[in-house]
């Protein structure tokens, strides 16, 4: 009995480690490919650490590509897109949660249908539209499709509901009105699930890859994942400088995870419950 | 619920804000994309009503069929694995084991990784001269293998990069239905002499049942919206053995600016994906019925 549980608690940490090992190795690849030289990478030879480290290729990243500007775009077009996310959803939540007007049923699930619509559905008519509007090659297209976030709504949703009634009512008899309510009572009782709501949003945004490839023309302009792609692109075989750029362009989101590693999880397992 | 109060004119003052970005960024887009299908267009051009002749075409475009089945393959490939690995994951991560705090953020980290970034890394992986892999299997004598650039490989090597992307969002869904099993199941079957396996398959699948469906749905969704890692890994080569329905409506949109055609086929997929959300909702409302 105990000599057969030892054998599978041995067997399970084997595994354990093996798909630890699968899951950081390709990380601590991509860091020592990109501290190497690029005669050290395209060898036949196979060195697993870096033989002479340096960091040549990522002044060389820096100085041959816009990396840090597409990565400017980025944290500018994400943030625009987890400011108004917050100010157009926050307000249909509460009044989806709270307010118990003729049509909410409807209304409610006509959101929530459009959680079904695939976004790269509509990339077409989107592009066509926002070129009528003159908006093709500006941030505001990069950002303007993503602030209808149906998920956030029902996050938020979910969070006000929970809000005694009492408290409302009290401002009520007070003579405050809905929007004082929700300014003064309701925004400041929000703050955890605002921040599950914005950190989705942004991630969101800042990994959207298809549509800012289809609005953005100048290098300029990039987003970070469209940099990437064509940092790539253009540097075919300089396989250390390609994984420099890679790096680099990993920081701010790990710089990020490190901040909110629990809102991001509480958020995505929050759909995952209540979905 | 307070005598002479606003709450008709309040709640859809509340929705006007959203109301607008819904109208005007979404059912707009879908109504403006399903009329544009019937035109022939090719945007310098003028548009020409040109009735169903997009969806006929479409249906003797040996590339659309191509396209369409490579995001299948994609799709039956990633599903069930996706699923299975986040399962193992999530039973790692709430497990009693002392590495489990560590697993969980390396198995997750790569999914807040962008696309392009994690693309990029597998295609140096899986480079056929140098990448690390064609390295490690040459050590024990195996051959080089074009992973991307071999018809066989190709798709499979593709896979394998979103599984390490994916996997952990999968994982993070399970666990939290995991901790949501109440303990005292799991202390009662052990008492009554329950393994470990016993408790997995008696305890906590059947209970994990409902997050499993929802990963299930959320997944298959996802996975038919394939698009980027096999744009940037392979650019849907060899032979466009791995081009994916995404990647054609871009290409016809944005190569060869068939807009019609191309709003076209963005409604074929659309419908495909509607109904098979709907038939996993049915299917799910009729179990949780049971």
């Amino acid at each position: 009995m105990n000599s057969t549980s030892k054998t599978k608690r041995i067997i399970y940490a084997f595994l354990l480690s093996l798909l630890l090992l699968l899951w950081f190795f390709p990380f601590v690849w991509m860091v020592f490919t990109s501290l190497k030289i690029e005669n050290e990478v395209v060898t036949k030879v196979f060195h697993f650490f870096p033989q002479n480290p340096t960091l040549a290729n990522y002044i060389k990243a820096f100085s041959s590509s816009k990396i840090l500007r597409w990565m400017l775009n980025s944290a500018f077009t994400s943030a625009m897109a987890m400011i108004l996310t917050l100010v157009v959803d926050a307000p249909i939540a509460y009044a989806f949660a709270k307010i118990r007007f003729k049509g909410r049923n409807i209304l409610f699930w006509a959101v929530m249908a459009g959680m079904m619509v695939p976004f790269q559905v509509l990339i077409i008519p989107l592009y066509l539209q926002f070129n009528s509007y003159g908006l093709i090659n500006t941030m505001s297209a990069v950002y303007l499709p993503r602030i209808a976030l149906p998920i956030g709504i029902f996050i938020m949703k979910q969070f006000f509901e929970g809000i005694p009634d009492a408290l409302e009512e009290a401002a009520f008899i007070d003579g405050a009105s809905r929007f004082r309510i929700f300014s003064s009572v309701i925004l400041p009782l929000g703050k955890t699930a605002f921040a599950t709501v914005t950190i989705l949003s942004f991630i969101n945004c800042w990994n959207d890859f298809l549509w800012p490839l289809i609005v953005m023309n100048d290098t300029d302009k990039y987003t970070i994942t469209v940099g990437i792609a064509n940092f790539q692109g253009t540097h075919g075989t300089q396989y250390s400088l390609i994984m420099s750029g890679a790096v680099i362009a990993c920081i701010p989101q790990f710089i990020f995870y490190l901040f909110f590693r629990k809102k991001i999880i509480a958020g995505i397992a929050m759909t995952g419950i209540k979905g | 619920m307070i005598p002479g109060n606003k709450d008709n004119r309040d709640g859809w003052l509340f929705s006007i804000p959203f109301l607008l970005v819904f109208v005007l960024f979404m059912l707009y887009p879908l109504v403006y994309g399903f009329v544009i299908s019937f035109f022939k267009w090719n945007v310098l051009s003028d548009k020409v009503f040109a009735g169903f002749q997009n969806y006929i075409s479409l249906f003797s475009d040996e590339k659309f069929y191509t396209s369409l089945w490579h995001t299948v393959e994609f799709v039956l490939i990633t599903t069930p694995v996706l699923l299975v690995i986040g399962f193992l994951m999530a039973l790692i991560t709430t497990s009693k084991s002392p590495l489990k705090k560590v697993a969980e953020n390396v198995f997750f980290i790569p999914y807040i990784f962008s696309m392009t970034v994690v693309s990029t890394l597998w295609a140096w992986i899986f480079q056929k001269q140098y990448g690390l892999l064609n390295k490690v299997i040459g050590l024990v004598g195996i051959q080089p293998v074009g992973w991307l650039t071999d018809p066989n490989w190709a798709m499979w090597s593709v896979c394998i990069a979103t599984f390490w992307w994916t996997a952990g969002f999968n994982m993070i869904l399970m666990s939290a239905g995991i901790k949501q099993i109440s303990s005292e199941i799991y202390e009662s079957a052990m008492i009554d002499g329950a393994n470990y396996r016993q408790s997995v398959f008696r305890i906590t699948i059947p209970l994990l049942k409902p997050t499993i469906v929802l990963c299930l749905i959320l997944q298959i969704i996802a996975s038919f919206n394939v698009f980027g890692q096999v744009y940037v890994m392979t650019g849907g080569g060899p032979f466009g053995k791995t081009r994916t329905i995404i990647q054609y409506i871009y290409e016809t949109g944005f190569s060869y600016f068939k807009m019609g055609y191309s709003a076209a086929m963005s409604y074929i997929l659309f419908f495909i994906i509607m109904i098979v959300s709907v038939v996993q909702y049915i299917s799910l409302g009729r179990k949780s019925n049971e």
